[in-house]
């Protein structure tokens, strides 16, 4: 039985007749790095609020270390916030930002100073103490916002898409050194992103949100290689995304025809699927091989055309037909691989193929 | 609602506030609406606010349309042309808010009475300056600079990016004012007009000194009260004073959402605008040329009939006004003028502060009704707010108040809408994440308005310190019924050494009042390391 952190249970967040966040429930083991992703108005943001206090729930319970904190007010819930826009406060210096809970929290000063100072070397910042906000980068400035939180030890950190207003490299940087901080202080971090590349690095747990429901929660490989729903399938990196029928079960696998064509597929675990049943059928597309027309294809060989590529320079990415239907197929290492262009082959191996239960039609 | 609960603290700031503004802003106002009673029946009956009242509606009629369109000529040109003097003009523009309106009048009679410097003194006249076109006149020029500031902050406002945008279609000049500038501005102009037009229905000072036996509704209320002691007359009159500024605030709000007032700020500087025709151009130049002369004439003869034994007849250099206005009861009134102004700008603007943040930043039912209980004030006629004060609280149980206290309450709760709207205005500058970082590190919302807000809203508390110092200290109408001789201050003083001509210490004391608002903008200049430069200020 893991050490459960937070909880919550059937939650529910009204704005204006419409639900905001839609009775979500999950657990969060203590120490992990967990993720709320989702796209813009799914609620993910509203979720985090609520934990933090911002915002009361209109139903369901938050759970903190076994104690229902619905009623506690913000500032003694302990859960300290870093902000998309970092909110540093303009008329303090770095130091009296990070001292500010401290000052706040009636620590000695000594004890204060020592343990700003502390968390100015922690987070990389040991001689900007006494710069003003609007004379720090971007990067520092998320620093800051960082170390002011985290100087207060608090129970449980929140962040607020922290990365999202940084230039693209820095942002990569940054999200290894969170990650790093988190397992060097064993501190369970919740935070709020849209960003699937950013979740996928960081998180040992991903909740997957779509307007104010939780999709789907697990590990990053689970919510990347057996997503749920063909909306997950699609908002966590691109997919091919083909519509079927199940023919018949046969020896735990399940027969599906697309178009013209049938194969043979896994049936993933926790799945049922019956004779008759409208399937999709989800292939990443680095999942798929190219051939020239004609040569041996590793798996079920389906034949199409090249109607673009684009060259990303880690991977050339196709766009192909096959009976009407565009694919995508990103080839790895362009350099050291064939260029196609008109008639190929594209090779779908069975195992790779991950079916979803077509809810929508 | 629940938020509330759970902060002890928070709650109880609102209680206080609600409790205030129901005690010092809708209490005194029942008072009066309630005090006629079945003297309604007679004061209609009577007929005699018929003559008053169109009189009132024709002089706001006249002097609000010569006001507007002077106001806009001479915002038009700072605003959009690249004339030469905009600093000098910048500061024509906020001498007339500093000072009294009505001392426009005193100047009109020194310049245009019996014995005027012009009337007189060059053409040999002996004109009757009362009565409606010196009224007319003198509000024009009183209340132009007024228009000015509300119009300069509704065109300052419009998007420059447009007109840059509608002049790079082909549109020309004046296609871009008609078709871009004008669309997009006309709530504010509108907004400005219909300010404007109160300030004018308002206006005790200017009337009472040269209306003469032409009476509008502030004159006839005081009148009855001073020359009958008819307090149920007087109060009916303010009543229906009150419901035609209602009637024009209520519209103003429905153009502008009330959010137009005039305030003491620095102007934010924009990007350029497309240039205006060169012809344009000096237009402006020479009309706010010209206003300016009008404008140095006035205040410039205030300041010579304060330093000469007798202007325009005894040009002898003194400085015996000036004595006679620092000594003895005089001094006191000055003393007075510069103690309740500081008084009421620092509670005023910090109680809007505290208020502006429970408004703007709360989440519980009944806001929008404190919200419009704290702008209130500004649709209120100063007259009326002051008859309020002095009948609910002219009890004999509070016989123990201070005069000079209730004084300070008054012009704390006249003039609280100035500082509540620079502080909303500034609150939604100021991202509520800010609020929300002060608590998540453990402060309470309180807490985190003192240490994160209160700071960041410098700005906002200055502009409120600085406009509501300035209206205190230059109202006379809030005061008119509420003063004793041991708490008089100096626009008292003003009116009533104008009524006994006796025009040196007038000026005198007028020359000190303006002094002490100039002071207080400079002083909050020198504070704000120059961010409110003098020259740059808008009052």
């Amino acid at each position: 039985m893991p050490d459960i952190h937070l909880r919550l249970d059937g939650v529910t967040k009204t704005f204006g007749g419409v639900n905001a966040v839609d009775d979500i429930s999950f657990e969060i083991p203590r120490g992990a790095f967990a993720t709320l992703l989702g796209p813009s108005g799914c609620g993910k943001t509203t979720t985090l609020r609520m934990i933090a206090g911002f915002y009361d729930p209109d139903k369901g319970d938050i759970v903190l270390s076994g104690k229902r904190i619905n009623e506690l007010p913000a500032h003694r819930r302990g859960t300290a916030m870093v902000f998309q826009d970092y909110a540093l406060f303009p008329h303090m210096t770095v130091r009296d930002n990070v001292g500010y809970g401290l000052r706040v929290a009636s620590v000695a000063k000594e004890e204060r100073e020592r343990r700003v100072n502390e968390t100015l070397e922690f987070v990389g910042l040991g001689k900007l103490g006494d710069r003003w906000p609007n004379q720090l980068s971007g990067g520092q400035q998320q620093r800051v916002a960082v170390g002011r939180a985290l100087v207060l030890r608090p129970e449980i950190l929140l962040l607020d898409e922290p990365l999202s207003n940084l230039d693209a490299k820095l942002r990569v940087q940054l999200r290894y050194e969170l990650r790093a901080l988190q397992q060097q202080l064993k501190m369970t971090f919740v935070y709020v992103t849209h960003d699937q590349d950013e979740a996928l690095s960081l998180s040992d747990w991903i909740a997957v949100m779509n307007a104010g429901k939780v999709e789907q929660h697990g590990t990053p490989w689970e919510i990347y290689y057996h997503p749920r729903t063909a909306f997950l399938a699609d908002f966590v990196g691109a997919v091919n995304l083909v519509p079927g029928t199940v023919r018949e079960i046969r020896e735990g696998r399940a027969v599906v025809s697309f178009g013209e064509r049938s194969i043979s597929v896994p049936i993933p675990a926790g799945t049922t699927l019956s004779a008759g049943a409208a399937v999709k059928l989800c292939v990443r597309p680095e999942a798929l091989g190219l051939a020239p027309r004609g040569a041996a294809a590793d798996g079920a060989a389906l034949p199409g055309t090249v109607v673009r590529k684009a060259f990303l320079g880690d991977l050339m990415r196709y766009w192909i037909t096959v009976d009407g239907r565009e694919w995508i197929v990103d080839q790895p290492d362009p350099g050291a691989a064939n260029d196609f262009d008109g008639q190929v082959t594209v090779a779908v191996k069975p195992e790779r193929i991950h079916v979803i239960a077509d809810t929508s039609s | 609602m629940r938020s509330l609960q759970r902060e002890p603290g928070v709650l109880l700031a609102l209680l206080a506030v609600i409790a205030l503004v129901a005690v010092f802003i809708v209490y005194p106002q029942l008072r009066v609406i309630a005090t006629p009673g079945a003297g309604y029946v007679d004061f209609i009956t009577g007929g005699t606010w018929v003559r008053s009242t169109w009189q009132s509606i024709q002089v706001m009629v006249l002097s609000t349309t010569t006001a507007v369109l002077l106001g806009f000529v001479f915002a038009y040109g700072m605003v959009y042309t690249n004339m030469p003097w905009k600093r000098f003009f910048r500061v024509i523009g906020i001498l007339p808010l500093l000072s009294p309106p009505f001392v426009v009048a005193a100047a009109y009679v020194i310049l245009f009475g019996p014995r005027g410097l012009i009337s007189y003194g060059i053409f040999g006249q002996t004109l009757n300056i009362f009565g409606l076109g010196g009224i007319w006149g003198v509000q024009t020029i009183a209340f132009f600079p007024f228009a000015y500031q509300l119009i300069a902050d509704v065109l300052t406002r419009s998007d420059a990016r447009l007109e840059q945008a509608a002049r790079n279609l082909g549109a020309g000049p004046w296609q871009v004012f008609r078709s871009v500038t004008l669309p997009l501005s006309r709530p504010g102009l509108g907004a400005a007009i219909l300010t404007t037009a109160i300030y004018v229905l308002e206006d005790f000072g200017n009337p009472a000194l040269i209306g003469g036996t032409y009476t509008v509704l502030p004159t006839q209320a005081y009148g009855l009260i001073s020359g009958f002691g008819d307090l149920p007359g007087a109060t009916a009159v303010s009543t229906l004073l009150l419901g035609l500024a209602l009637v024009l605030y209520v519209a103003k709000i429905r153009l502008d959402g009330g959010r137009s007032f005039v305030t003491v700020s620095g102007r934010a500087s924009s990007m350029p605008r497309p240039p205006v025709p060169v012809a344009l151009t000096w237009t402006c130049f020479i009309a706010c040329l010209m206003l300016s002369v009008v404008i140095i004439t006035v205040y410039g003869s205030l300041l010579v009939s304060a330093l000469t034994l007798n202007f325009p007849t005894v040009l002898t250099p003194t400085m015996q006004h000036f004595e006679y206005i620092t000594t003895g009861t005089n001094g006191t009134a000055l003393q007075n003028t510069l103690v309740f102004g500081l008084a009421a700008a620092t509670f005023s603007a910090g109680f809007a502060l505290l208020a502006g943040w429970l408004v703007e930043r709360g989440a519980w039912r009944g806001r929008r009704v404190l919200d419009f209980l704290l702008i209130m004030p500004a649709a209120i006629p100063g007259l009326f707010f002051g008859i309020g004060y002095a009948t609910a609280f002219n009890e004999p149980w509070l016989d123990w108040l201070d005069r000079g206290v209730l004084i300070i309450i008054s012009m704390i709760f006249w003039n609280i809408p100035v500082g509540y709207q620079a502080a909303v205005a500034g609150l939604r500058q100021i991202d509520r994440t800010m609020d929300e970082a002060a608590t998540s590190l453990g402060a309470s919302s309180l807490r985190g308005f003192r240490d994160v807000i209160v700071p960041m809203l410098g700005g906002s508390l200055r502009v409120g310190f600085v406009t509501t110092f300035v209206r205190a200290v230059t109202t006379l109408s809030v005061v008119i019924f509420l003063f004793t001789p041991s708490s008089t201050v100096a626009t008292i003083r003003i009116f009533q050494l104008v009524n006994d001509l006796n025009f040196g210490r007038a000026t005198a004391f007028t020359v000190a009042d303006i002094g002490l608002a100039i002071m207080a903008l400079s002083i909050m200049a020198v504070l704000a390391r120059g961010r409110i430069a003098l020259g740059a200020a808008r009052a």
